[in-house]
């Protein structure tokens, strides 16, 4: 059998367990066990724990739990809560003001935070209740937090990305900065669209009453301010004192956790049972994490050995005479395919080991592919009519929110979020131009 | 045989969570060796031994920690299909493809035990600077993955009692199993 054939085997059988609703690990695990033992017998045997080992010994993989641990904290130490509060006072009284507060602190939570569900489980808990009660229109709302918690996993920390910078075999602080620049362009981009949308449309997201407004004094309105002190402090003590040189990738996620921990503390939340908790959905996220990317080292480990890359390369290049742009093009679309019925982690351990070595071998900058992925993941999770966040949003979301409504607050945000994209994918160096400036040029 | 099995299914559950629980503080530790590495790089003395240290942590919390989040389900599954289907239905294909997940695991701890032998007999110790021993932990690691091995030897047990309609009286703690 040619590398491409059985390259082919291998993923359509990883397909077929998958679609048995197996638990992924236990998919991916098994394809590539049998799959070694087929093509290497005795010698393939002890591939699973070879890559096991692999896997201690890849250093900013530590940072996982510690931002896991450090999210859920901070979602429970009640910070997220106070931030929006202050952004509804300052913000209320412009139309749209609320959703646009809704993106700001979207933007702040993903910079103290390594996942976008943890975004979407604040939002949809703090900022939708509030926006529904002020007659925002439910086509509204749910968009807007849909695309604000799709900025976690671009803005650093991103666990995301220090996933595939091990597959990719990429540094993660390059990979951190260039999430940053698009993370923030996309946020505006938000930002705008609600702004015009809600001028064009003032019943869409109307400005707070003034009787309301007036309620709040000048002197609160400042106090208020001292609620974005916390989560300055935490995001300084993260990614500042990391790009300043302090800590190393792996000691500011344990910064992180530990600043956390304080903040609940200053909040008055932390006791016991608290840290128990959170340690025990840490491990449980944790464990889910490292047992699918095990598997999935030694998938890869397997289909490294194979060489079916270049066997793939050569048959899009030669035989069927596309261009690399013709070919990364059709990678995104397949993105966005396999984004209606697999989540992150899933996607980025199976596509990947073929992904990313086709795109080296086709002289794209792993770096900047690192964002685009990311982008093009969200995409594909927010894109009717299926879509991974699409229905964690209709889980989390009041009842009063049907399916519908969620569909047509999503399609504008997806609409910019593919705009954004192709402006990614023309100018690199929007991506490129804040790593090279920190680290110098290759 | 019912009751034999239930008896097993039930002790594996209170083991496993004893361990699980133990494993889970694991990440203070992790934390508490990282914040010391930066501590004492900041005052000038770097440590060689931290890295290494807090890799064996890891290792240990995740496989030590696996067992656990089995039971508490937190591993996904693609469930565009799967979700849509009557439980019985789910039990009884679980009861087939689990059986993958156990090949899996059976090769995970054949390379594991053939990893850890190795260690034992020749002292077999980590290429750095600090070179400690590597059998401890590779025994941390195996007994992880027999850990777990066992624990979906017990869920496939549970898969076919609920397909062949009936299930097995386990103590589940209700705010373990949602994660």
């Amino acid at each position: 059998m040619s590398y491409e054939m059985i390259a082919l085997l291998m993923f359509s059988s990883l397909m077929l367990m998958l679609l048995t609703g197996q638990r992924v690990f236990g998919a991916v695990g098994f394809v590539a066990v049998v799959a070694s033992l087929a093509l290497w017998g005795d010698g393939g045997s002890e591939m699973a724990f070879n890559a096991t080992m692999k896997l201690m010994n890849w250093y900013p993989l530590l940072t996982l739990p510690l931002f896991v641990f450090m999210g859920y904290m901070l979602s429970e130490s009640g910070v997220a809560g106070d931030l929006y509060r202050m952004l509804h006072v300052w913000m209320g009284s412009l139309k749209g003001g609320l959703g646009i507060g809704t993106i700001v602190l979207m933007v702040a939570i993903s910079a103290m935070n390594g996942l976008s569900v943890a975004g979407m489980a604040i939002g949809t808990s703090i900022a939708l209740p509030e926006m529904l009660k002020r007659g925002y229109d439910k086509r509204m709302v749910t968009g807007v937090i849909q695309a604000g918690s799709s900025l976690g996993i671009l803005v650093p920390p991103s666990i995301v990305l220090v996933l595939y910078g091990m597959i990719a075999r990429q540094p993660v602080s390059q990979l951190w900065l260039a999430g940053a620049v698009p993370g923030l362009i996309l946020a505006v981009m938000f930002i705008a669209y609600i702004v015009i949308r809600c001028h064009l449309q003032p019943e869409l997201g109307p400005p707070l009453p003034k009787a309301e407004r007036d309620l709040i004094t000048r002197k609160e309105k400042y106090m208020l301010l001292g609620a974005g002190v916390l989560p300055l402090f935490v995001i300084f003590s993260v990614i500042g004192l990391f790009l300043m040189g302090y800590t190393s990738l792996v000691e500011c996620s344990a910064v992180g956790a530990f600043v956390a921990m304080l903040a609940a503390l200053v909040k008055g939340r932390l006791n016991f049972r608290l840290i128990h908790v959170t340690l025990r959905k840490t491990l449980g996220v944790s464990c889910m994490f490292m047992w699918i990317i095990m598997a999935a080292l030694c998938f890869g480990a397997v289909f490294d050995g194979l060489g079916a890359v270049n066997a793939i390369e050569a048959l899009f290049m030669d035989e069927w005479g596309l261009s690399p742009w013709q070919i990364l093009v059709m990678m995104q679309l397949s993105y966005i395919i396999m984004g209606m019925f697999l989540d992150d982690t899933a996607m980025l351990v199976i596509v990947a080991p073929l992904y990313i070595p086709l795109i080296i071998a086709l002289e794209f900058n792993p770096i900047w592919y690192g964002v685009l992925y990311t982008v093009t993941c969200q995409i594909a999770y927010m894109t009717p009519p299926f879509g991974y966040n699409l229905f964690l949003m209709r889980a989390m979301a009041p009842k009063e929110i049907g399916l519908i409504d969620i569909y047509k607050s999503i399609t504008p945000f997806v609409a910019i979020m593919v705009f954004a994209l192709m402006l990614f994918m023309a100018f690199p160096q929007i991506s490129l131009w804040l790593p090279e400036l920190v680290f110098g040029t290759k | 045989m019912y009751n034999a099995i239930q008896a097993y299914v039930r002790f594996i559950y209170k083991f496993n969570r004893t361990v699980g629980i133990f494993a889970m503080y694991l990440v203070l530790v992790l934390m508490g060796i990282l914040l010391f590495s930066s501590i004492s790089k900041g005052v000038g003395s770097p440590q060689m031994w931290v890295i290494e240290m807090a890799q064996f942590t890891m290792a240990a919390y995740y496989l030590l920690g696996g067992g656990y989040s089995m039971q508490m389900d937190a591993h996904v599954r693609m469930d565009v299909f799967y979700g849509n289907w009557s439980a019985k239905r789910q039990a009884i294909t679980d009861a087939f493809t689990v059986l993958c997940l156990l090949t899996y695991l059976g090769m995970l701890l054949f390379g594991a035990l053939s990893s850890t032998i190795y260690a034992v007999e020749y002292g077999q110790k980590n290429y750095s600077s600090w070179a400690p021993p590597l059998a401890p932990i590779k025994i941390i690691m195996t007994t992880g993955i027999s850990l777990m091995l066992l624990q979906v030897l017990a869920t496939f047990a549970q898969n076919v009692a609920d397909a062949i309609g009936k299930p097995f009286d386990v103590e589940q703690h209700p705010e373990e199993t949602s994660v």
